[in-house]
Parts: C-alpha cells; structure tokens; sequence
C-alpha cells in the first residue's frame, strides 16, 4: 500500500494552489455579497485544465483521473468552497457524457465543457423528490421524434450558467421509467427560473428550471429509454458524492490551517493560547479528522481510477467528510473565541460553507441508508 | 528565433521566508525544509521566452547553476512550457560568487550553443546582486541590457527593448544574439497547465559537471571568486524607544514638541 | 585583475548624469570619497561621460573631487553600456584605481558588473556603507535577506576595488569654493558590435518632492485602512513640508505610487524627521528608513515591530492622533 502521491500529483497541487491563492481571493467579497459566480474565471481555470480535468483528451480534455481531481477540488476547496462546488456539478455533466452518451453527443458536449465556454450541470433533484427520486414529478412524453418536458428542477447548481442542461425526467413508471436528457437553454420551453439565496457556498450558483411543453429531439435523449435512474445515480454517486467530499475536504484544511494560525499569533497570559492545553485539545481533534477526511477521500478516488465499484464508499466519504468539516469548523471558532463570529475573519465563512454541503447532494442519513445495506448484507441470513 | 535560453535559479519559496533562520555560531543562513521555487524575476524572463516562441517558433532552454535538487525546480520551468533543461551541477562552483557564476553560466550556454537570446530575471530574491545579466554578457561577449519592461521581436529579426530607468523609460533598438534581464512588470507569468504537468515529465533534463564544461578553476567556487565574506552579522537597533502615554491630547502635545524640537521645522 | 604592487591609491567616482543633470548620488559618493581618500592620503577622481559637459564638470570638485576625468563625446551623449565599458575600461587601464564607486541606480546597476568582469575583479552590490581596514582593504557592507543580516564583503587579492552604493546611503559635501583639475579625455570607440541603438527616451512626469530630498517623511502602511484616511497622511506632509512615503501595501492598494515606496526594494530615505503611521515594521522596510535621524512610529497594535527601532512611540490608533496633531501644527503657524 502506497499511501504517498506522486511527483505528478504533487506538482498538480501546487499548479493549483498557486492559481487558486493569486486568483480567486480578489473575488470573493462580491461573491459573498451577491452569491453570483465570478465566471470570467472560467476561461483561466479552463487554460490550466481545471474544468476539463476528468474529461478525455480526445474531448478537449486532461484525463487525469478521480485522484487528480479530488487534488484540484481540495486545493480550490481551501481557498474557497463555492468553486469546488460549481465545477464538481460541472464534472458531473462530464461523466455522464461519458459513460451515457453517442459518440455525437461527446463530439458536441464535451470539448465546450472542456474549455471551459460553458458550465455543466446536472438536474435531477424535483420539487417533489430530492431524496426519493423516483417520485419525481418532471415528465417527458414522447410525441412523434420528440420528447416534450413539463416540470420544474429545483436546487440545481450552475442552472443560470449553462448552456445545455442534463435533466432526469418520467417516461415511466418505476425505477425504469426515467430517462435523462439533454436540453439547450434556449430551447422554446425551457426556461431558468429563481435563484437561491444560501447562506453559505456563496457564489456557488443555485437554482430553478421550468419546462412547459419543452420539445426536445430523441437525439437529445443521454443513455437509453429508462436507463434515467442509473445515469442519475451512478453520476452523482461517483462523480457527484466524491465532488462534495472534496469541497468539505478543502474547507477542512482551510479550517485546521486558521485554527492553528491564530492559536499560535493570540497572546493570552502573556503566552500564545497556542500552549494552552484547552485549545491543543481542540485542534488536535480538528487536525485528526483532517486526516481521517484525507485518507477516505483518497482511497475512494484510487478505487474509482482502478474501476472498482465504489458506491458505499462515495456514500461514506460525503456524509463523513460534510460532516467533519461542520465539527471542526465549530472547534475552530471555539479556538478564535468572540473573533471567530466576526465577518473579517475567515472560520464563519467556513463554517457556514461546511454546513451547506451537508445536505446538498445527498443527505446523510440517506448514505447511512445505503452504507447500511451493504455492511448488513454480508451476515443476512437466507 | 532558433533557440532562447532562460537562465533561472532555485531559491526559498518567499511565502516561507520568515522561517529562514541564520545561525549565529557559523554565520550561515539555515533553509532546510524550506521548498525552492523559481526566483519570481525569472519566471518573468521565461514567460517571455515562452510568448515569444508562441509567436516565432524556436525553442526554450532553462539553464541553471545549482545542486541536483534543482531537478524539480526545473521540472516545474518545463512544466510552464519549457522545451528543455540543462542543470550544471559541480561540488568545485560551491562559493562562487557573481564573476564566477557568470563564468558557469557562459560555459552553459556555449554548451547549449545555437542561440539568439539569454533572458533571466534582474535579480534574485536571495542574496540579490543583481550583476548576473551584465557579467554574463561580458563573459559571452554579447551586449546586454537590464531592467527590461517591455520586449518586441519585429519580422524582421529587429528586438524593440523597453528599459525602465529612474526618470522614465529608454526605447532601444537591438540585434540577436543579446542578453536581457527583465523586471516583473514586463509580463504576467502563465499559470502551469495540467497538460504541462503531463508533458515535462518526458522532457529531458540534462546534468553538467565541470568535467563537460571545462571552467578554469581559477574562475571558479570560492578560490576564484575576487570578493570574499569578511564578516556577516545580524541587524540591531539602538533607538530610544520613548513611549509617549496618557489622553490623546497629551500625546499630541508631547509630539508636537518632539517635531520642533528636532530643528526641521521654524517657528 | 590582479594586484601587482598597486601603488595608486586614489578613490574613483563614476559621476552619472543624463542630459547634463547628475543624479543625486554622484555628489554623495564624492562626499564619501573624500573621506575614504583623506584617510589615506589619495586623490579623489570624478568619471564623467557624456556630451556638452564644460558647464558641470566644475560642481563634482566643488562637492569634493579633486580631478574630474572627462569624457565627452557625441558618441556618448546617450548613455549606452558597451561605449561606455569600453571607454571605461581603458582610462582604468591606464591610471589603475585603488577604488571605484559607483550608484547603485539603473545606469550604475548595468555599467559595474560589465566593467567589473572586464576588468576580471570583484563588485559588491548595493553597498549602504563603506570602510577602510588597516590594509588599506575596503570593506562594503551590504544589507542581505530583506535586510536582516548585514555582510561585509571584501575584494583583498584584485584592484580595483569596485562598489554599487546606495543611493541617499552617504552624504554629500556641501559645495565648497575648492580647485581641482579638469582633464578631457579622447573617446574612440572600436569598430565592433557596439550593442544596441538608442531610439528615444520618454519621462514619467514626477511632480511631488523627491522622497530622497525630503527632510521630513511622513510615511504610511497597510494599517493606513483606506484611501480616505490616507489622506491624513498627505495633509500632515504638506502641512509639515515633507514627502509621502510608503511600504509595499499602500502601493498595492492604489493610495500610494510605487515612486514613494520605501524599502529594500524601494527607496533608501534619511530625512531628519521619520514619521510612520499604521506601519508594522517588516525588515524590508526598516533598511529604507532606519537612519532617520529621528524616529517617530503610531501603530494601534502594542508589539508592532517598528518600536524596536524608534525613537518615540506612540501605541495608539493614529485616527485619535494625527487629526488632533494636524490641528494643533495649524493652530501654532497662525501664532
């Protein structure tokens, strides 16, 4: 077992972090205040690679594999979360083009997603059913060699900034009665509806689609008649789960690195609070779950890379990682005392940041509900 | 262009710098467990490199004088786009101080050989002489010219050189072979690309001793170099360090009194 | 090259000017010449290139040379690195100089090391002082790591000794009714790559006070906060008759230009009068203004670094001081 990175990998991590440190912190006041993503960064996120980074070189993009992204994520992550969380969605697009769709499709999809001229996105989540999918209320009919959509999408990350739109959607019923698609925004039908207004991931752009009587060619239509819920779930389950595992990865980090640098500038009784055994005993717990978080990150990302199957994993890394991040980043203002409830410094935003990425993509307590299936299975009795 | 070589010298990352220590028995600097980067100048000067093969083909040399773990360091310069790098390495350069660094650096670039410009940076981050760029002209007897802010190669092969002084700026018109060391506001270093990552790992890093590059060593390390360190201290103050107290009001008074009191003012 | 019994003791000063005005650090490395020269008894020699120079020669003896080597030239009217090496290195060849010192200034920075590898000896770079030991060695003290070791660099085994220095390090002598000797010297130039053609200079227009000049500097920070309050700042200087200056975040920020930084990289000031507000201390910064003759710091933060090297302290936040300090100025000019 080799638990080290490579040289590649540690080269991309410090590609990254430097671009992440000299780029972003300029924007994130406004994205703070007005909750819009700075999207004349795509294109020099798109010259390093970032949006491309799971994509194949055939399609514009680096393919450099789950590991290579979780490095990316993390490092924009501890910068600022709201960016791992727009392109994790992004990737997300990606993947399900890649393993769902024609050979046209990826020639179409694919390199403008790679180069960053658009964002990717995903929509599965309806007003009717976030956690319980197959309730969904969005259709699709077909009518002659169109399919025609009526619902709504809701909690949809980069819905105001793409330009076609992966959606699930009823053709059915059951769990094979879904079908995914592909829609260009400016398909007559279609339309972008509300934004939402979280009070962390600010900048991470969150919203609504409405479709009424939305045609939309059979040619649009990703992976089979019914194989909706196998591109929805395996989408958000590999590429999707890992994405916000990594974002709460990086929000961590940030929270370990502000914890332990102000208990080492605090000066309380004439001594840093840093040799204080009171604050020793919180950051020890933030930096032991920083580790833990790491390492259940990583692995899941080698297995994906090794083609190993990996949905309980997933599951484990995103409600684990969410979870922790919220902890340590309640510790970490603990740590900075009155300070840490003041906006100037950076632990609210973090904590705030970790909070929002516990529910969203996935609730803990369904991961828990899939995790459970697979550690009974083994001891159920026939 | 044919061939451009980008002089660069790995030193302490400056984000770490506060933790560079000197030792006060032996009087040398400690930076263990601090990473190199490239010297901040010197990505300048590769990026410009690097613009002008984008526009006029040619290829990227790095040339560096240091110990073997500059491998990385550069490995990060081909990353950025470099085509290749050469890395002189030899127990014997030790102490150098700039004329036999110069003199390193000439023997480099004649083994490179072939080629129409030497950029580097004006000067580095740590222990900043600045005399690099002349001295290395003068060992290849080329021109050179220093504190470059904007560079412009015309069709022509003719190089527009902006040079910034103190009063404003020098326009000069130059010929290749020449060599330029840049200030940073020549240019925006590119970001390294992943693509980049990918491609410098097959890109060839070659290592020179002195065996290949035959320097005297009359010229070189610590025997060779005409200045020597006669001594190296740290810095201390000796100020009064009167702390003035009580209302606002006091303390103006207090201060108004210290300014007249110091003569440059008349009542 | 190597020494051989070198009996010329004189200290040597490149005089640079452009478009016949001498930049300030001419006359500050014949004042401290003079001193380096006095010591043992040698000549100071000013080196001046240029063209059209018969009306300024004569203020480099004023201010202390006691021969001013001229070289004036059309081919030298604008300065240009290989002319001026070449025409350098034969008058060195000649006369074999004990000492020469030159600014560390953009000319100087460039000229040196040439004529320093030309000349096959050793050059110390941005000294900030300058020593005779007993062997008549001269030893150049240089600032190093952002300013925080100083090293003493010595050149024992090869004449001349060469040096960059500082500008505003030394001091200029006040002009003084003196004689010295001006001698013309031929320039020809080979028939070689003589590098590259000058097309044009263009000037940035500065129309504030030098910091260098300024007697009195009022200088700001980062702790400064904002463009407004760094206008305090300005009225406390014009009120007072002294100069801006700034560390490297003000810059940043926009409230100062990169010409009022004052710092390793920045500008080297001595003013009689230091004034620092919302400033922190970084070495950097402290080796622009730590010979200042009177040090006054206002930082709100009680362990700011900048009191280790102050002369008078005031720990407080500067928006309770300086307006009150503007208004008790104002109040005792009316008186």
């Amino acid at each position: 077992m080799d638990f080290g990175f490579s040289e590649r990998e540690e080269m991309l991590r410090k590609a990254v972090r430097e671009f992440a440190e000299s780029e972003i912190p300029p924007k994130m006041e406004k994205m703070e205040e007005t909750g819009e993503f700075p999207v004349e960064l795509m294109k020099p996120m798109a010259q390093v690679g970032i949006p491309g980074i799971i994509t194949p070189p055939e399609y514009g993009g680096v393919g450099m594999g789950y590991v290579a992204r979780n490095i990316v994520l993390e490092e924009l992550g501890r910068v600022c979360a709201a960016f791992p969380m727009s392109l994790q969605v992004h990737h997300m697009a990606c993947a399900a083009l890649m393993d769902f769709g024609t050979e046209e499709q990826k020639k179409k999809y694919l390199p403008p997603l790679a180069k960053g001229e658009t964002f990717g996105t995903v929509g599965v989540t309806d007003p009717a059913g976030g956690s319980d999918v197959i309730g969904m209320k969005c259709t699709a009919e077909l009518k002659g060699d169109k399919y025609v959509i009526n619902g709504r999408k809701c909690f949809i990350t980069n819905s105001h900034l793409s330009d076609s739109w992966i959606i699930v959607a009823k053709t059915g019923d059951g769990p094979k009665g879904l079908s995914a698609f592909i829609i260009d925004k400016d398909t007559p039908g279609a339309k972008m509806g509300r934004k939402e207004n979280k009070f962390g991931l600010r900048g991470a752009n969150t919203g609504e689609w409405a479709f009424d009587n939305c045609e939309v060619p059979k040619e649009n239509m990703l992976g089979a008649e019914g194989q909706g819920l196998a591109v929805g779930l395996k989408t958000i389950s590999e590429t999707g789960r890992t994405g916000m595992a990594a974002t709460a990865l990086g929000i961590l980090q940030a929270v370990y690195e502000e914890a332990a640098k102000f208990a080492n500038e605090r000066v309380l009784y004439g001594k840093p609070i840093a040799s204080l055994q009171a604050i020793q005993l919180l950051v020890a717990e933030i930096y032991t779950q920083l580790d833990i978080c790491r390492l259940l990150n990583y692995r899941v990302n080698w297995m994906k890379d090794n083609d190993m199957r990996c949905d309980t994993e997933t599951s484990m890394a995103k409600y684990y990682t969410c979870n922790a991040a919220v902890e340590a980043a309640k510790k970490a203002i603990e740590v900075h005392g009155s300070y840490g409830i003041m906006r100037e410094y950076a632990v609210q935003r973090l904590f705030r940041d970790a909070m929002v990425t516990v529910p969203a993509g996935g609730t803990a307590e369904i991961a828990k509900v899939g995790i459970a299936r697979a550690a009974l299975a083994p001891f159920k009795k026939k | 262009m044919k061939r451009i070589i980008v002089c660069v010298k790995p030193v302490p990352d400056p984000k770490e710098w506060d933790k560079v220590s000197m030792d006060p028995e032996t009087k040398t600097l400690k930076r263990e467990g601090i990473p190199s980067v490239i010297n901040p100048l010197d990505k300048h000067a590769l990026e410009a490199a690097l613009a002008l093969r984008d526009l006029h083909g040619g290829e990227v040399v790095l040339l560096s004088m240091a110990p073997p773990f500059a491998q990385a360091t550069l490995r990060e310069g081909l990353a950025m786009g470099a085509d290749r790098a050469v890395l002189v390495s030899d127990r014997v350069f030790a102490g150098s101080d700039s004329l036999g660094t110069a003199e390193i650096l000439a023997a480099g670039c004649r083994w490179i050989n072939d080629f129409d410009l030497v950029l580097c940076g004006n000067s580095s981050i740590d222990g900043s002489t600045a005399q690099v760029c002349s001295q290395l002209g003068e060992m290849l007897s080329l021109p050179n010219v220093m504190h470059v802010t904007g560079l412009e190669l015309s069709d022509e092969g003719k190089l527009s050189i902006t040079q910034k002084i103190e009063s404003g700026f020098v326009q000069l018109s130059a010929r290749s072979p020449i060599v330029l060391s840049v200030r940073k506001e020549l240019n925006k270093p590119r970001y390294i690309a992943f693509t980049g990552i990918l491609a410098a790992e097959s890109k060839e890093i070659v290592t020179l001793s002195n065996d290949e590059l035959c320097v005297s060593s009359e010229c070189i390390g610590l025997g060779g170099s005409p200045t020597k360190m006669a001594g190296l201290e740290l810095r201390t103050f000796e100020r009064k360090k009167e702390k003035l107290e009580g209302t606002a009001e006091d303390i103006v008074t207090a201060l108004v009194e210290k300014i007249y009191q110091c003569g440059v003012l008349e009542c | 090259m190597e020494m051989a019994g070198n009996k010329n003791r004189d200290v040597w000063v490149f005089a640079e000017q452009r478009h016949g005005e001498f930049h300030d650090v001419s006359c500050e490395l014949i004042g401290k010449a003079r001193e380096l020269a006095d010591s043992i008894g040698s000549k100071v020699v000013a080196v001046l290139f240029g063209h059209d120079l018969d009306g300024i020669a004569n203020t480099l003896v004023k201010h202390g040379a006691d021969v001013v080597f001229v070289a004036d030239s059309p081919l030298l009217a604008e300065y240009r690195l290989l002319p001026y090496t070449h025409v350098f290195e034969q008058m060195v060849t000649e006369h074999n100089p004990d000492i020469i010192l030159m600014g560390a200034t953009a000319m100087g920075v460039e000229l040196a090391p040439r004529l320093a590898a030309r000349l096959r000896t050793g050059l110390s770079a941005h000294c900030i002082d300058l020593k005779l030991n007993d062997d008549g060695n001269l030893l150049q003290v240089v600032p190093g790591w952002g300013g925080g070791v100083v090293a003493t660099i010595a050149c024992p085994d090869h004449r001349p000794q060469m040096s960059t220095v500082m500008p505003g390090a030394m001091k200029a002598l006040p002009e003084m009714d003196r004689d010295g000797a001006i001698e013309k010297i031929t320039v020809e130039l080979p028939d070689t790559d003589m590098g590259p053609e000058f097309v044009k200079v263009e000037r940035i227009v500065a129309t504030e006070q030098p910091l260098e000049k300024a007697d009195i500097v009022i200088a700001g920070g980062w702790g400064v906060g904002s463009e407004e309050d760094w206008s305090l700042l300005e009225e406390l200087a014009r009120l007072l008759g002294g100069a801006v200056g700034s560390t490297r975040p003000p810059v940043d920020e926009g409230w100062a230009t990169e010409n009022q930084m004052i710092g390793q990289s920045g500008k080297t000031v001595r003013p009689t009068l230091y004034i620092g507000i919302g400033i922190s201390g970084v070495m950097h910064h402290v080796v622009g203004m730590d010979q200042s003759k009177l040090i006054i710091t206002i930082n709100s933060d009680k362990n700011a670094d900048i009191f280790e090297v102050s002369d008078v302290i005031v720990a407080e936040d500067f928006r309770k001081i300086v307006p009150k300090l503007i208004e008790e100025i104002k109040a005792r000019k009316i008186q």
